[in-house]
């Protein structure tokens, strides 16, 4: 499955780097996260819980940050797991500076089983939209209000 | 005089059935049972590199788990062996009830958790930590034998199982179509569909450790070959140990024919705990694990010459198997498959090509018409197609077409060139009546007007030929059936003159109880509640095959007549005996025999009485009146039709609404038609679900995403108008009953209909062709592109 979006933050792409980058505001801006868990090496051990319409689960796993550019680019990879299926993504974001302002652009891919594919496949595009605009929003909240 | 045959009499089955008192397998509550849960994978492809099961071990009220390292070497076996052209035997790897060492579509059985409640179980299941390392996933048979695809099984090159031929010669095909003055050309999917019995799987084992026995209770459709199977070929269980019993069954459809892994599973873990042990699979594992049905591939082509005759047909498919072999899987695409492309129709030459193939997909097999509706669809979409691009009327189209009537009495039975020896039909009489029915003219001036307010009527024909009662044991053991296909019927006379009969068919639906009772009455002279129909347990059965292809009144039916002959022939003794006269004198009608010409008679509970009280009695003969047969036929038998869908297209919205339903049938002779109707109504309602509605979809990486109701779309009521049925009768010339079969007629000839119909109301806006199911979606974008 194919996720993709951007979102214009209102801060430079140096100060949205440095917030992204820092675990302590991931874990408040993520919807759902509960646990974020430096790893070193840019790696981190996540616990979330998430509800998408039938489908309630909480997931474990690994986040990791790969191919990083400074104020530029990073790829996040993600490898879930759960009792109601498994969760692996890779995504790339852009950062795009825009006069004072910074566009982040995401793409990257999701693979989802058991029945989290079975039964949430329909509806998880939509979920993804809508955890993504509240991901930004908190994000955007929490640099301007730093 | 016939005082139940023919007539509507209401199922004996349906008090209990709409009373809730119904006994399913899953009702059954035994002493000491205990819970089956299944962990299941959540890949397509994976290996298995580590099981963990002490956390769920250790949850309260868990008795035991079991991984493949346990049970692997038990596997369950295909029953068709199907060679490759070059003589080859099939690819047929193991199918173990557990995983081993990796699993190869989503739902596969990983390990069995059994807990003292099913929630235990259930809790338990999410305990249990499976270390899977993900692999590459092939889900389309297509993809699937391309170069470098996933393997499925290490030794299956190319994921192929076996290629399969059957017709003419392809060179004198080819020639044919290239010289022909006409080619239709069309590719085919015909989908993955879902069966969706209303009663999920279900199975309890029970093992008396006393007597070293076994009781299986399960939801199928053939309790003795369930048997057969699992002792000689899975378990290595003594067959007289074992007892299968299967109640009330909720619907089959092909789906419960099979010997799944789950069934011997259960069988071999309430031995190794000494308890009872049920497992009843949700709707969920249902999508996931009840065979499915159909998934070919198709290109075909029909020649035809000048004057509009089919002067060749060809037919190449892949055909998508699974994962593993089930059952029957191996039959479907080819015996039941390639022999079918006759049809109606006198086409001189004829070759069908099949590639069946593995993927990580739910394993595939019989799904009610079994290889004929895919064949049918294929053949009836062409002849339409074929008819709106040479700009002849379908129906004149197959007029010019069709076998002439013969009876298999007069007439001798028609040769296809694709094996099979149809035993009788008259084509052109079901076609008329369906048109009587329909009043064509009027529609073509309704079509017309419909394309001016947006609202675009279309009509569909099939003239389908169907193939039930699959025999005689000899062919098809010859083309590599595991079984023999023929059926018991046991009549017991009581001393009192009523009447048990065991039959080796099964009813899950299909109203046995009622109709078999109505010809054993008639057949006997007595009341109809003197006679009590029993199957599904192997203990008060001799042996028996099942319930599958439209075979049970044909096949089943004509095992009973057997013995009822013999219970006559012998109170014919008995009778001659008592009223003092020659045995050539008597004549047996309305349950007496009497002297012919004299008002001198005894009746049918005189002679039961006689025969077990034999104070007074013929020398010689044996007392009792208890018979039992086994009837192997000589022949398929062919049911046909006409079947006529009239849709509406909404031009702004794609949306298809099926208008009328118009099905002239000819099964043969009939015994209950209301219970026909309701095979026939059943039927269309799934072929329908075909053409517009159903289909099993998988995203890339092998995940099922049509899993639920939420995304698998089932006919509903609102979705289909009031059938207009009616039947002509061709005798089957070669069962006693004359009975062709009704189980499946509905599904075969509806599909096409409906699909022909949607093509005649949108082909004016220059679409050649939608795949099913055909969706508003579809439809839209295909007037919109």
């Amino acid at each position: 499955m194919i996720v993709q979006g951007r979102y214009r933050i209102l801060a430079s792409a140096t100060d949205v780097w440095i917030h992204l980058m820092d675990p302590e505001v991931l874990k408040k801006v993520t919807p759902g996260i509960s646990e974020l868990m430096p790893l070193g090496d840019d790696k981190y051990k996540a616990t979330s819980k998430i509800k998408i319409g039938p489908v309630n689960g909480s997931f474990e796993g690994q986040l990791e940050l790969i191919e990083k550019i400074e104020n530029k680019t990073a790829t996040i990879v993600v490898n879930q797991t759960s009792k109601i299926g498994n969760v692996s993504a890779e995504i790339k974001m852009h950062l795009e500076a825009i006069e004072n302002t910074t566009e982040i652009v995401y793409q990257g891919e999701a693979k989802l089983s058991g029945k989290l594919a079975m039964m949430g496949q329909r509806i998880i595009g939509g979920v993804i939209t809508s955890l993504s605009k509240q991901f930004f929003e908190s994000l955007n909240k929490e640099i301007i209000n730093s | 005089m016939s005082n139940y045959i023919g007539k509507s009499i209401k199922r004996r089955e349906d008090n209990r059935f709409i009373t809730g008192k119904g006994k399913y397998t899953d009702d059954l509550v035994l002493t000491g049972m205990t819970h089956l849960a299944f962990v299941r994978s959540p890949y397509a492809h994976a290996k298995i590199k580590n099981i963990n099961t002490k956390a769920a071990l250790a949850h309260p009220g868990v008795v035991a788990i079991y991984t493949g390292d346990d049970c692997g070497n038990f596997g369950v076996p295909c029953g068709w062996q199907v060679n490759f052209k070059n003589g080859d035997t099939m690819k047929e790897p193991p199918h173990p009830l557990l995983a081993v060492g990796k699993a190869r579509h989503v739902g596969e059985n990983v390990a069995a958790v059994i807990a003292e409640t099913l929630q235990a179980a259930r809790d338990a299941v999410e305990l249990v930590e499976v270390d899977y390392d993900e692999l590459p996933t092939v889900t389309d048979a297509k993809a699937a034998i391309q170069p470098g695809a996933p393997q499925v099984h290490d030794d299956v090159p190319n994921n192929i199982v076996f290629d399969f031929q059957i017709g003419n010669p392809k060179d004198e095909v080819n020639a044919a179509i290239e010289s022909a003055s006409h080619v239709t050309k069309l590719n085919f999917k015909n989908q993955r569909l879902s069966p969706n019995a209303i009663e999920p799987r279900s199975y309890i084992a029970d093992y008396d450790v006393n007597a070293d026995k076994y009781t299986l209770y399960t939801s199928t459709q053939n309790p003795h070959l369930i048997r057969l199977l699992m002792c000689a070929f899975v378990l290595g269980l003594p067959e007289h140990k074992v007892r299968v019993i299967s109640h009330d069954v909720g619907g089959g459809f092909g789906s419960k024919i099979y010997h799944y892994t789950e069934e011997a599973l259960v069988t071999w873990v309430s031995k190794q705990i000494g308890r009872p042990v049920k497992w009843t699979s949700d709707r969920s594992e249902a999508f996931l694990t009840d065979a499915h049905g159909r998934d070919h591939v198709t290109t075909a082509e029909m020649g035809f010459d000048d004057n509009g005759k089919i002067v060749a047909f060809r037919v190449h498919s892949e055909a998508n198997l699974g994962a593993y072999l089930s059952t029957f899987s191996t039959a479907c695409p080819t015996y039941l498959h390639g022999t079918l492309a006759q049809g109606c129709y006198t086409t001189p030459l004829i070759n069908v090509d099949i590639t069946a193939v593995f993927t990580n997909t739910t394993p595939v097999d019989a799904y009610r018409g079994a290889g004929r509706p895919e064949m049918t669809y294929i053949l009836e979409h062409l002849m339409d197609t074929a008819a709106l691009e040479m700009k002849r009327d379908p129906v004149e189209l197959r007029r010019i077409n069709f076998i002439p009537a013969f009876d298999g009495v007069n007439q001798p039975g028609y040769q296809t060139q694709v094996a099979l020896q149809y035993d009788s039909g008259n084509y052109h009489a079901t076609l008329d009546r369906a048109l009587e029915m329909l009043d064509y003219k009027q529609f073509r001036k309704d079509q017309e007007e419909s394309r001016t307010n947006g609202k675009l009527l279309g009509i569909g024909f099939s003239t389908y030929i169907e193939a039930c009662g699959i025999a005689p044991s000899a062919v098809v053991g010859s083309l590599g059936a595991r079984a023999g296909l023929y059926e018991s019927g046991h009549v017991r006379v009581q001393p009192t003159g009523k009447v048990s009969v065991f039959t080796g068919s099964h009813s899950h639906g299909q109203g046995h109880e009622t109709s078999y009772a109505q010809f054993v009455a008639d057949t006997l002279g007595i009341p109809i509640d003197d006679v009590d129909i029993i199957h599904g347990d192997t203990n008060e059965v001799a042996f028996g095959m099942g319930t599958y292809g439209s075979r049970s009144l044909a096949v089943g039916g004509s095992a009973i007549m057997k013995s009822l002959d013999k219970i006559i022939e012998k109170g014919a003794k008995i009778a001659a005996h008592k009223l003092e006269a020659a045995e050539a004198d008597l004549e047996f009608a309305e349950g007496k025999w009497t002297v012919k010409g004299t008002d001198k008679s005894i009746t049918f509970g005189d002679v039961s009485l006689t025969a077990y009280v034999p104070h007074d009695y013929p020398a010689g003969l044996e007392p009792g009146l208890d018979f039992s047969s086994f009837y192997d036929p000589t022949n398929f038998t062919y049911p046909f039709g006409t079947h006529i869908a009239v849709v509406e297209v909404d031009k702004d919205t794609g949306k298809v609404s099926l208008k009328r339903f118009i099905a002239c049938d000819d099964v043969g002779n009939v015994i209950n038609p209301m219970i026909v109707d309701g095979q026939i109504h059943g039927g269309v309602a799934q072929g329908v679900g075909q053409a517009l509605l159903e289909g099993v979809v998988y995203d890339e990486n092998g995940q099922m995403i049509t899993g639920s109701y939420m995304d698998y779309a089932m006919p509903r009521a609102d979705d289909l108008p009031f059938f207009e049925t009616d039947r002509k009768v061709t005798p089957c010339p070669h069962n006693p009953l004359g009975v062709k079969g009704a189980g499946e007629a509905g599904t075969i000839g509806a599909t096409p209909a409906v699909a022909n119909a949607v093509m005649d109301a949108i082909s004016h806006l220059g679409i050649k062709d939608i795949q099913m199911p055909i969706t508003p979606e579809r439809v839209w974008r295909a007037m919109n592109s």
